[in-house]
């Protein structure tokens, strides 16, 4: 570390700003790295460490700053000269295909010919066996890769990534999906290749094994590094890292009426997803908005999709108001009074190429309106008073919900569910990717339902958002619910602390 | 709403091309424009009008079905076989009936339980609609013997036929179930984004069945138009129909994703084909070059109908 401190950085970010229609993304990032370092980032999901990921691959160009890599200084990167350079960035998806051996995947758009543009498998394999061993993984190269693990899929894409020899290789979230073990050989890996004298950029959420490989760590928070810290002896203090993470004023944005809160709504007993996951109880009481809170794949989502019957579970018993009900898919849960407002509003909670009104009337539907045939008439003119009242941004109900902004098309989700008329919503990420002012909608609707009597489960990654709204919060981690406050025990730094697992 | 918004209509724009076709054809051939001959298109379109109402409700769910042309055929040749053993025309008809919708049943089962593509899985069970076919006409050409005269050769007022009215109401049901009943809300829906469906509590399962009996059901009703207007029927009568019923779907603005495109649309697709093919005949085009031009027309409408889509990227 020593002598690398002499030599020059291979990467300096200076003063990087990334502004979105008036909001600062980042806000004067200053980030280097240097040869055979590996320099981690750590930060609440969305601090900014994913944007500052696409400015460096060439997604984004900066609205401000400069990048100075191996001696050039560039206003932003183009995707393609980003890989020029050799910057290689490794994305929590799996970007393998499925029906290719490990061998083909490896070389995808970069297989290596002989003669007439014919492949060279036998060249392939033996670059990548070279390879293997000297890394120490024990792989069958010519395995389908479908048949992997999922910690041999990532061992496989970080073999593609150095096969185009990157000077320096981004981690996102290596081991997000790994047991201790796995994740073990992918540290182990990461630091193997760091000293054939790659830059290696880490982001993870396990302080833990950040603590164990890391050379130096910087925190962000609201798109700024808040501190740079070095770590020669392995043994930094992982308090240090979570009071820099938190440490923000909430805002006054989230105006909650605080109110009456009744008798045990709903109450969910044994809730088992596997045969072997932990087991979960919890109620939510009328009036009530209960906080779940996690990082992003601790398995707030599959609780919740569990109870639902969006996905099957194992075993588990749900009481509305004292009564059980069974519910073994989305319709038994819509029966009981179940309002799901899904995480991927896209993919899962909308018809994009149909109107606003279709969206909005496709769960109310069967109570609202009686008999077989739709009065036409009646049908928009329902629809209408609460797309009004949601200030939802359309030129009218029958405009296809691909045409409308994102907070807008949430909002249209948001109208799907209370034309229904529920008695328990859950909101999965609601506010994520919309702006301020669909946000304070959403707030507001969340307020009056509760006002109504109803009860809400509230998913949320935005730590303010969650502190404010939430009456009370479970934290999660590792798909068990591992604390549960309450009024003054509600604080960022306890949740951190709890979903992060630190003691 | 502008001029050019109307025109990106599927079906302000088909009727146009309609229109303007017959226009042109009739300053050529008066005859063309003759009630006799605009009443002779629709009769010729009469089978292929009803198999495309029920290829469009299947492609707006997001699925399709490859052998309603076969199961046409097996509808027909079961009607046939019952007739030419001496059981009376509502036994058989009711029979022939029974047999379509239950072809469509035994697609819609194993296409929503087994979760496979629907165009190879119709495509298999076509085959054995096919052969069932074959097996229970044994290859011949099987005579109605005037059993559905009632249905083929009746005219009202001498001139305007009786099955004419079987269109029409085939049609109407179709349009009346896509628009103003829950159900057709909930197939739209399930083609639009069918894990949406599925999250908005419709049992997806449940009405893909019923949407591929009902396709089965329209099979059943265009045999007996079919039989009624050549009164005979062969195992090979069905080919080839599920192909223009596609194309005339496509043609209506129905598309292979699903949740999208309508009832009329669908039905003006098949009066273009109709039209097209009269008017060439009239015009006494020969039948080798008819083919070709058909085919360019084809391409041209659907490359058109969906210039829309290529500019938006």
């Amino acid at each position: 570390m020593e002598e690398k401190k002499k030599s020059e950085p291979i990467l300096e970010m200076t003063d990087i700003r990334k502004e979105f229609s008036g909001v600062y993304a980042l806000s004067g990032i200053t980030f280097d790295l240097f040869a055979g370092e590996i320099h981690c980032i750590v930060g609440e999901n969305g601090a900014g460490k994913s944007t500052l990921m696409k400015v460096l691959s060439g997604a984004y160009s900066p609205t401000g700053g400069s990048i100075r890599l191996f001696g050039e200084t560039y206003d932003a990167l183009t995707p393609t000269l980003s890989k020029a350079l050799g910057i290689h960035i490794i994305y929590q998806e799996n970007d393998l295909v499925p029906g290719m051996n490990v061998v083909e995947n490896i070389f995808v758009g970069n297989e290596i010919a002989g003669p007439f543009g014919l492949i060279r498998f036998d060249e392939m394999l033996a670059r990548t066996e070279r390879q293997l061993k000297e890394l120490e993984l024990d792989l069958d190269p010519t395995c389908n890769v479908e048949r992997l693990s999922v910690a041999d899929q990532q061992f496989v894409k970080i073999l593609k990534a150095l096969s185009t020899e990157p000077k320096i290789l981004i981690m996102d979230e290596p081991t997000s999906m790994f047991n201790v073990r796995d994740a073990q050989k992918v540290l182990k890996l990461a630091q193997m290749v760091a000293r054939r004298g790659i830059g290696i950029i880490y982001i993870s959420h396990f302080l833990e094994e950040i603590r164990q490989i890391a050379d130096r760590i910087t925190v962000i928070r609201d798109g700024a590094v808040v501190n740079t810290y070095e770590n020669p002896g392995r043994d930094i203090e992982l308090t240090k890292l979570t009071c820099d993470m938190v440490g923000r004023p909430i805002e006054t944005f989230y105006q909650k009426e605080r109110h009456e809160i009744g008798e045990i709504m709903l109450e969910v007993r044994n809730l088992k997803l596997k045969k072997d996951s932990p087991r979960i109880d919890f109620h939510v009481r009328k009036g009530e908005i209960l906080g779940f809170s996690g990082m992003v794949g601790s398995g707030r989502t599959e609780i919740v999709r569990a109870l639902t019957g969006a996905d099957p579970k194992f075993s588990g018993e749900v009481y509305i108001h004292g009564r059980e009900v069974k519910i073994s898919n989305p319709r038994d849960s819509i029966q009981a009074g179940f309002a799901h407002i899904t995480e991927d509003r896209q993919r899962l909670g909308l018809m994009l190429g149909n109107s606003v009104l279709e969206n909005t009337t496709i769960v109310g539907l069967k109570e609202k309106i009686k008999g077989f045939f739709i009065n036409v008439k009646d049908h928009p003119r329902l629809v209408e008073g609460l797309i009004k009242n949601l200030r939802v941004k359309t030129p009218s109900i029958w405009t296809d919900a691909i045409f409308l902004s994102g907070g807008n098309q949430q909002k249209v989700v948001l109208a799907k569910w209370l034309f229904a008329d529920q008695e328990i919503y859950i909101f999965d990420e609601p506010t994520r990717g919309i702006d301020v002012n669909a946000k304070a909608e959403f707030y507001k609707q969340m307020s009056a339902l509760t006002k109504q009597g109803k009860c809400i489960i509230m998913i949320s990654s935005d730590m303010p958002e969650l502190i404010s709204m939430s009456d009370r919060i479970l934290v999660i981690r590792d798909g068990r619910i591992t604390g549960e406050l309450q009024d003054e025990q509600i604080s960022e730094q306890m949740i951190i602390k709890m979903a992060l697992g630190v003691k | 709403m502008g001029i050019k918004k109307i025109f990106r209509d599927q079906r302000v724009l088909l009727s146009v091309v309609i229109v303007a076709i017959i226009g042109i054809v009739s300053l050529i051939n008066p005859k063309f424009i003759g009630i006799k001959n605009l009443i002779t298109i629709f009769q010729q379109i009469s089978v292929i009008g009803i198999l495309t109402m029920g290829m469009s409700l299947l492609l707006i769910s997001g699925g399709i079905d490859l052998s309603i042309g076969n199961i046409m055929a097996l509808s027909g040749v079961v009607m046939a076989r019952l007739i030419a053993d001496g059981a009376g025309v509502v036994t058989a008809t009711a029979a022939g009936i029974l047999v379509g919708t239950a072809c469509g049943f035994l697609n819609g089962l194993i296409i929503s339980k087994s979760k496979c593509i629907p165009l190879i899985i119709s495509l298999g069970t076509s085959q054995i609609f096919y052969g069932l076919s074959l097996t229970i006409s044994g290859g011949r050409i099987m005579s109605f013997r005037g059993a559905f005269n009632a249905i083929g050769k009746t005219k009202l007022f001498d001139i305007f036929p009786v099955m004419l009215f079987f269109l029409a109401l085939m049609v109407f049901a179709a349009y009346i179930l896509m628009t103003r009943t829950k159900f057709g809300r909930r197939i739209v829906a399930i083609g639009g984004n069918e894990k949406n469906a599925f999250l908005s509590g419709i049992n997806v399962d449940l009405y893909k069945i019923i949407i591929y009996s009902i396709a089965g059901f329209y099979c059943a009703l265009a045999a007996v138009i079919f039989s009624s207007r050549i009164d005979s029927i062969t195992a090979n009568a069905g080919i080839g129909y599920e192909t223009s019923a596609l194309t005339a779907a496509i043609i209506g603005g129905v598309t292979f994703e699903g949740g999208k495109g309508t009832v009329p649309g669908a039905f003006l697709g098949c009066v273009l084909m109709g039209v097209i093919s009269n008017a060439m005949n009239i015009l006494k085009v020969e039948t080798y070059i008819q083919t070709i031009i058909t085919g360019i027309i084809i391409v041209c409408a659907v490359v058109l109908s969906n210039i829309n889509n290529v500019k938006k990227k």
